[in-house]
């Protein structure tokens, strides 16, 4: 039955794609950061992507003169002054020298997911394709990761520090609407592997970036921790049909990729279903709140003096409400 | 045989926004019937649907059309325009000052713009910019000849630019002649560049003789696009301005870009003269809010967010431009688009320097939920010139579209049989400058400056004016009048005078006689200045509770 005969005017609202199949993930590296696997090759969860720098830089070495050309590797060699040169990515020569990135410690890139290498772009970065599935998110911060998931609070909760224990290390945490920034040091600090939450302020995202920042500093080979957010700045309950399925996979080992943004899960069974008719407000004063899909409503005159195209929904028994067209959605 | 066509839908396929209106012919002449937006992914189909019933509904004579029946929608003729996904340029240089002049060409272009130079990156910075996949092009330009600041970095950037188009093969490279004659190029690019075409010659951004604008020309041809709206509405002002023999602006804000093109009829003889600018930088919203953006808008907003909560709001209307159109939300986005406005104005300092064009039109899907006075308030308070100017509407996203017929007397035609529908009439704007006076309070009412007699059909109403205020008259659409305006002192209005009359035709918003300064002068305390705005923006919102 198609979505139209459910009602109609329900296809003038957006449809909201929440899960993609076959995840192929593309992580990024930069140049100076090492590929260590190739095409076609197979990788379980934890194997080595590439080799990441910490404190990237650009040398200037002598190098071959011969057939390299820029993207070759260059696995280190006498530099001025009998010196010897780091190893390092050769950039361009210039001036009969070669530049070159390189850095001092690595760190492993390790792939979240299994999959199968389809491209490696070196200074670029690495494309892994796998039979997965994923949530889709609207961005990540840091990662990847993977680890347990765990839901912590439900869809419409919001995260504080005194909830967040040694208990979660290494697990992903479902942490519902919103989270302090506070929160999520003390999420990095116990060992929580990432994060899945509805909205992430602009100030939250600073301050947990510049907490990022310090820790790595002073720390070597520190774990990786990703946060996925869902929906985007604001804070609003996690949509229901994204939580049946976070529900559907809790206790399993579920990964956070940036690009796409999403959380790469297996599933042998089904996903949960989605009701048809099911829209959910994004914005607005009724916010977050979902219901079933009324008809149209024509043109209808909003605060503001505004006038927009509307339809009505069906919150619990009360009579349905107009609410305009471009506030809701719902799910593909 | 075959008939022609009585049913058009004509498609805006924004990048926020879809747009499908339908059009009919009656008479002899295209008619605007009905028309309808949703988000972007929305159905064409679907929004076809809903407007051909609507219009039906309303109509007997076409409701026994049966091109207009549900089944028959399928097969009517459209015309659409559909913006592309904006590409982004990478522009580096051997020094800060040449890439700001390279950028500042490539500003007044749809490419948005990632900057770089030897001076603020090193070489591995710079490979890892060019190397990232969001990057569509890479411009590396010098000036011709290359400046002192520039010669140490000439091998530098040639080698960079040629392992650049090595490691990516598909990647646009526009690069200074200068550059592709040292050998350091030619030895990095090596005998296999793949597709010769992909590499173009930069011309030099320096600003000294004709060739700054030819960079511009040269990076908004990396760009044409026959379907793209925003680029076709220089064509359109072209063919308002010879229909109707008067000089006209059209302003669009949408989502990824902005335009601004001004029109003139031209000599008797000699066809008409168009200058415009097509822009990355007047998009709604840039994809990453920087701090600036977020002044920007601030600046303009009556609300009281501070900058994180503003900077997350604008976030979420870049992340979904569709939503939150009402109540705040629209104040929201309004103020976006008028500090997009303001970028626009400050990027076309060439279009700004005259008297006003006689007919203004606003374009655009930042527009799209706004009040038609605050629309006016909008470009009262971002395009300001000294003069009148009647402001229009296109309510309808029709003009994109049509503006991409490439046959000229078609696209006159179809114009000419829209003019009165495609446009709504939003009212008429005079600006005085140079007013002085005493601004009045609530305890101090004597501000009155100035007085206005509006003649319609011969009965004559006057109103007091206020020096640096906003005098919004009701006048409705479609009827013309005269205004005169007197003033004690000389004053700014197209020329120094103190009475002058000037037509003038209603609209939704009425007759605005705005007698602020120009530019316009705000407190720089954002209370205050928030408070002026609130007030104006009184007059322009309706039930405006605040």
């Amino acid at each position: 039955m198609s979505v139209t005969q459910v009602a109609p005017g329900l296809d003038l609202v957006r449809a909201r794609p929440i899960t993609i199949d076959k995840v192929e993930s593309w992580f990024s590296i930069h140049p100076g950061e090492r590929p260590l696997t190739a095409v076609g090759e197979a990788l379980v969860r934890g194997a080595q992507l590439a080799e990441r720098l910490r404190e990237a830089r650009t040398d200037v070495i002598n190098g071959p003169s011969g057939d390299a050309v820029a993207g070759d590797w260059w696995p280190g060699g006498p530099a001025r002054r009998g010196s010897r040169s780091a190893a390092g990515e050769m950039l361009f020569r210039s001036g009969g020298q070669w530049r070159i990135a390189t850095g001092d410690p690595s760190e492993p890139l390790e792939t979240p997911h299994d999959g199968i290498v389809s491209e490696v772009r070196p200074g670029s970065g690495i494309r892994l394709r796998s039979t997965s599935h994923g949530v889709i998110g609207s961005d990540v911060l840091g990662g990847p990761t993977s680890g347990r998931l765990q839901i912590l609070v439900p869809r419409d909760g919001h995260v504080r520090t005194s909830e967040i224990d040694v208990a979660s290390a290494g697990a992903i945490l479902v942490v519902g609407s919103s989270i302090d920034a506070e929160a999520i040091t003390r999420a990095r600090a116990v060992g929580v592997r990432g994060l899945v939450v509805a909205g992430l302020g602009v100030k939250e995202r600073r301050d947990a970036a510049a907490s990022e920042r310090r820790a790595r500093t002073g720390v070597h080979g520190l774990a990786p921790f990703a946060i996925l957010v869902l929906e985007g700045p604001m804070s609003r309950p996690i949509a229901s049909p994204i939580m049946a399925i976070l529900e559907a996979i809790e206790g399993r080992t579920v990964a956070i990729v940036a690009d796409p943004a999403c959380l790469v899960f297996d599933l042998a069974g089904t996903l949960p279903k989605v009701a048809p008719d099911l829209v959910r407000v994004t914005a607005g004063p009724l916010a977050g709140l979902e219901g079933r899909w009324g008809g149209l409503a024509g043109p209808h005159r909003f605060a503001g003096g505004v006038i927009l195209e509307a339809g009505w929904v069906r919150f619990g028994v009360r009579p349905a409400v107009a609410v305009p067209l471009g506030d809701l959605e719902r799910f593909a | 045989m075959t008939r022609s066509p009585r049913t058009l839908a004509v498609v805006d396929a924004g990048g926020a926004t879809t747009s499908v209106s339908l059009l009919v012919r009656l008479a002899g002449r295209w008619r605007f019937v009905a028309t309808m937006a949703g988000p972007s992914g929305t159905p064409e189909s679907a929004l076809l649907a809903v407007v051909a019933d609507r219009a039906t509904s309303a109509d007997t004579e076409l409701a026994s059309w049966p091109d207009l029946k549900p089944e028959a929608l399928a097969a009517i003729p459209v015309l659409a325009a559909r913006s592309r996904r904006p590409k982004t340029l990478l522009i580096i240089g051997a020094s800060r000052r040449s890439v700001g002049e390279m950028e500042a060409q490539a500003r007044r272009t749809s490419w948005r713009i990632v900057g770089a130079s030897t001076e603020s990156h090193d070489p591995r910075e710079m490979t890892a910019l060019a190397l990232d996949p969001s990057i569509d092009a890479v411009l590396i330009g010098t000036g011709d000849p290359p400046g002192p600041d520039e010669r140490a970095a000439l091998d530098d950037l040639g080698a960079l630019g040629g392992s650049i188009a090595r490691r990516r093969p598909g990647l646009r490279l526009i690069i200074g002649a200068p550059l592709q004659a040292r050998r350091a190029w030619s030895d990095s690019l090596g005998d296999d560049v793949g597709d010769a075409d992909r590499i173009t010659v930069a011309p030099a951004a320096a600003a000294r003789g004709a060739g700054s604008e030819a960079l511009r020309d040269a990076l908004g041809a990396l760009l044409v696009d026959p379907e793209d709206g925003r680029d076709a509405l220089g064509a359109v002002a072209v063919t308002f301005a010879e229909i109707l023999g008067l000089r006209v602006e059209v302003l669009d804000i949408g989502f990824d870009g902005g335009a601004r093109h001004l029109a003139e009829p031209g000599a008797p003889g000699a066809g008409p003269t168009s200058r415009g600018v097509v822009t990355a930088a007047a998009g709604l919203v840039p994809p990453e809010p920087d701090d600036g953006t977020v002044d920007e808008v601030l600046a303009w907003s009556t609300g009281s967010l501070d900058r994180h909560r503003m900077s997350d709001r604008l976030r979420d209307l870049r992340r979904r431009p569709w939503v939150d159109g009402t109540g705040d939300g629209a104040r929201l986005r309004l103020a976006a688009g008028m500090a997009a406005l303001a970028r626009l104005a400050t990027l076309t300092p060439e279009l700004g320097g005259g008297p006003p064009a006689d007919l203004t039109v606003v374009c655009g899907g930042a527009f799209a939920s706004a009040p038609a006075p605050a629309v006016a308030l909008a470009v009262a308070d971002t395009i300001r010139r000294n003069g009148t100017t009647q402001l229009a509407w296109d309510h309808a996203r029709l003009l994109g579209p049509i503006g991409t017929i490439e046959n000229e007397s078609e696209r006159r035609s179809l114009l000419a049989d829209l003019l009165e529908d495609a446009l709504v009439p939003l009212g008429s704007l005079l600006v005085a400058g140079g007013v002085r006076g005493p601004r009045p309070t609530p305890r101090r009412t004597e501000g009155r400056h100035g007085r206005l007699h509006l003649d319609v059909d011969g009965t004559v109403t006057s109103h007091d004016l206020a020096a640096a205020e906003l005098t919004f008259v009701d006048l409705p659409a479609g009827v013309g009048a005269a205004a005169t305006i007197e003033f004690p002192e000389v004053v700014r209005l197209g020329k120094r005078t103190r009475r002058v009359t000037a037509p003038v035709s209603g609209g939704l918003a009425g007759l605005m006689i705005d007698l602020r300064d120009v530019p316009l002068s705000l407190p720089d305390r954002r209370d205050r200045r928030r408070s002026r705005l609130a007030e104006w923006g009184a007059q322009a919102w309706p039930r405006d509770d605040r």
